[in-house]
């Protein structure tokens, strides 16, 4: 069960064989959904693109690295203590850390926060509720923290490269995620598959979370410093 | 032999998702990612012999505009307006030593640069900043 049979085991026909796939649904789904909002609506907002582009963006690109691994949890469906706790800190901590540092990069501390709480809960408790009680609780406080911490550094940093530090802030996730689906894997190698989402599940939640995102960066209110 | 041929379709498969991901992103990235806004501007001081004006207010985020260019041995005041808010409002040039909050528009900092260079300027926190040049 080394990093190698993982990766390997994305080509199967398990649960796993299915990560790259999600995050083709995902990606797809987002961009055209931000498409048809660009043609219908966002084109006539001035300054749209240099404005919110690069947020929206990683935004998407988080929600395409996010849902993999709901996925492919949710297809297990039961762990132990332990990783049912993992699970619920780290998806609770970068869905709350990510979305609230996107939205807060364009909205302000409060906005963001709020935002990045919401999705971080949400996610967190959804997700770690595999495990009981405690994986629920780990996922609320997780999602509680990361969503005021993203917005408090997107703020803290809007005059000191900002945009790098998403970047930064994108690409570790994406390997402590990518670290979470090892987890997941090595955990489950005994366990036969419980649950099967159908792609219908990623297009649904990407359409969501993408529409609530930019309905909230574009047209939500702001802090006073970015009225 | 029947696994194989399975194992190299999915991965073929597999391999499409990927490229196609990585096209979205480069796609994506292309549009959203191109274009930048930022306009630091730059004020001189202006005013008569007794001091140089300057006024600073909020823009993109931080101060505007946020490059000074001063006068060396000449008196400086700085004001800033109703747009500045929050810990925007609590002014420090930290190589002068000075740093106070300026609670309105009509209330101002004054200092006397005497040595011709580059200082940074900032709020309290660090979050707005700008530069000074003084000649």
């Amino acid at each position: 069960m080394s990093i190698k049979d993982f990766i390997n085991s994305l080509v199967n026909n398990k649960a796993e064989g299915e990560l790259v796939k999600t995050i083709f649904i995902s990606l797809a789904t987002s961009f055209i959904v931000l498409a048809v909002l660009y043609f219908l609506k966002l084109k006539y907002i001035e300054n749209f693109i240099p404005k919110y582009g690069f947020y929206l963006f990683f935004a998407i690109l988080s929600y395409a690295i996010i849902l993999p691994s709901v996925r492919y949890i949710r297809a297990y469906k039961e762990f132990t203590c332990m990783p049912g706790m993992m699970i619920g800190m780290t998806i609770g901590m970068v869905a709350g850390f990510l979305s609230g540092f996107y939205v807060g990069s364009t909205n302000g501390m409060f906005i963001g926060s709020i935002f990045g709480i919401a999705i971080g809960i949400s996610f967190g408790m959804w997700n770690g509720k595999c495990c009981g009680i405690m994986g629920a609780m780990e996922g609320i406080m997780a999602g509680l923290m990361g969503g005021i911490m993203g917005a408090m550094t997107a703020v803290m940093m809007l005059n000191d490269n900002l945009k790098i530090m998403g970047i930064i802030i994108f690409i570790i996730s994406g390997f402590v995620l990518a670290g979470l689906n090892y987890m997941v894997y090595k955990e489950t190698r005994e366990t036969e598959r419980r649950h099967k989402d159908e792609e219908s599940f990623i297009i649904f939640i990407s359409f969501i979370l993408t529409s609530l995102t930019t309905w909230i960066m574009v047209l939500g209110p702001r802090s006073i410093l970015f009225g | 032999m029947d696994q194989g041929v399975f194992y190299l379709d999915k991965m073929a498969k597999n391999l499409f998702y990927l490229i196609l991901v990585i096209l979205l992103i480069l796609g994506a990235g292309y549009f959203l990612l191109g274009k930048n806004n930022d306009d630091p501007g730059i004020i001189i001081g202006e005013g008569g012999e007794d001091y140089q004006k300057v006024v600073l207010g909020i823009k993109n985020y931080n101060y505007y505009p946020n490059t000074i260019e001063v006068k060396a041995n000449q008196p400086v005041r700085i004001y800033l307006d109703k747009s500045v808010s929050g810990c925007y409002r609590s002014f420090t040039i930290r190589e002068l030593g000075i740093a106070k909050y300026l609670k309105t528009p009509e209330e101002y900092v004054e200092f006397t640069p005497t040595i011709p260079g580059t200082y940074g300027f900032s709020c309290s926190m660090g979050m707005g900043r700008g530069t000074m040049i003084v000649k």
